[in-house]
């Protein structure tokens, strides 16, 4: 299974998040959920970030929050709703919203 | 001639939110899906319940007596009698001390011919593996 | 090019995730693909017409009908919106209202479907 997940909270998901598994798995920071793909709590990046997992952040979402000129981290790509798009139907077979 | 197979997943309580109560709403509305569709052509639901969201199956709810609400526990029931495939996370049950007497497992007053399934959470994932898509509620 | 059936649950006003979904929806269809979109629960207050825009709340109107126009279907849940005193005849031009199996339908035969829960 290729599941692209949306994770569009800061910390409610993880839960539901640690129990999918896919062959191929995708986490697309969307909303609130951009926050992981830049905060750190007492200095650690979020353990979202340690999945196996590809990573993407929603650039008007990082951007609308304050962090669009912040650190990404280096394992989460940046992009637009046309990349999110292309994401939906190239690369993922299922999607999910938590 | 098609089918076209929907995983529901609730990982809610019920009452605080309207998501479970939507996705047992949704999930009965399969059954008549078929006035869209052409001739021999469905959409079939399986709905599971996970994580917080097995609260939803607990027995003797009486949000009927004191909301004037369709109860969760009822819907679950009415989903059993329209056949849909009903599954519990043992897992989740396990968690919070709660056992196949705590929880809706058949719906003989209602004329259902099938129970919930308590199942270890690998079915569940089974079983989004075979939907074609996935609904979170 | 694909369908895409987005389901929303979430509120216009007190959630940003109906800003989200108009917004995909509009780049789906800027690339080609048909875009069906189901709003139930809180998300039916989207389906309301002459809402007051304030720059404090999230206010759809004016892309929704754009979207509309460029072949964006969007159907609301009847039931959820008339339990919530949105009615027909005060319903957004061109938003359709339907019972929850046409959701259902919807996704038969959709390459994709995003359904975004409520709150």
């Amino acid at each position: 299974m290729k599941l692209a997940v949306f994770v569009s909270d800061y910390r409610l998901t993880v839960d539901t998040l640690d129990r999918l598994t896919a062959d191929k798995l995708g986490i697309i920071l969307v909303g609130n959920g951009v926050y992981h793909a830049s905060i750190k709590d007492k200095g650690k990046a979020s353990s979202l970030l340690d999945k196996s997992a590809e990573f993407y952040a929603l650039s008007e979402d990082l951007d609308s929050r304050g962090l669009g000129s912040k650190d990404i981290a280096d394992n989460v790509k940046v992009v637009n709703y046309a990349g999110v798009v292309d994401l939906i139907f190239n690369d993922y077979e299922k999607l999910a919203w938590l | 001639m098609a089918t076209t197979n929907l995983g529901f997943i609730v990982q809610r309580p019920p009452y605080k939110s309207e998501n479970p109560k939507l996705a047992l709403t949704h999930a009965i509305a399969s059954q008549s899906v078929e006035v869209y569709l052409e001739d021999g052509d469905i959409v079939t639901c399986d709905i599971a319940f996970v994580g917080d969201g097995v609260l939803n199956c607990l027995k003797d709810q009486k949000a009927a007596d004191i909301y004037g609400l369709t109860s969760t526990e009822t819907q679950v029931k009415m989903a059993l009698l329209l056949d849909i495939n009903v599954l519990i996370c043992k897992e989740d049950l396990d968690r919070f001390g709660l056992s196949e007497d705590d929880i809706v497992i058949d719906a003989e007053e209602f004329g259902a011919d099938i129970e919930t399934k308590v199942v270890p959470y690998a079915e569940i994932a089974a079983m989004m593996e075979e939907s074609k898509h996935l609904l979170f509620f | 090019m694909g369908k895409l059936t987005i389901g929303c649950f979430a509120s216009l006003v007190g959630s940003m995730n109906l800003d989200f979904t108009v917004k995909l929806a509009g780049a789906a269809l800027e690339k080609g693909h048909k875009v069906d979109l189901w709003l139930s629960g809180n998300a039916t207050m989207l389906s309301i017409d002459k809402q007051r825009a304030f720059k404090d709340y999230s206010s759809l109107e004016k892309p929704l009908k754009e979207l509309m126009a460029k072949g964006l279907k969007v159907t609301a849940c009847e039931a959820c919106a008339e339990a919530r005193g949105y009615h027909k005849d005060n319903t957004l031009e061109g938003v359709d209202r339907k019972s929850m199996d046409w959701y259902l339908a919807s996704t038969f035969d959709a390459d994709r479907v995003l359904h975004i829960g409520g709150e």
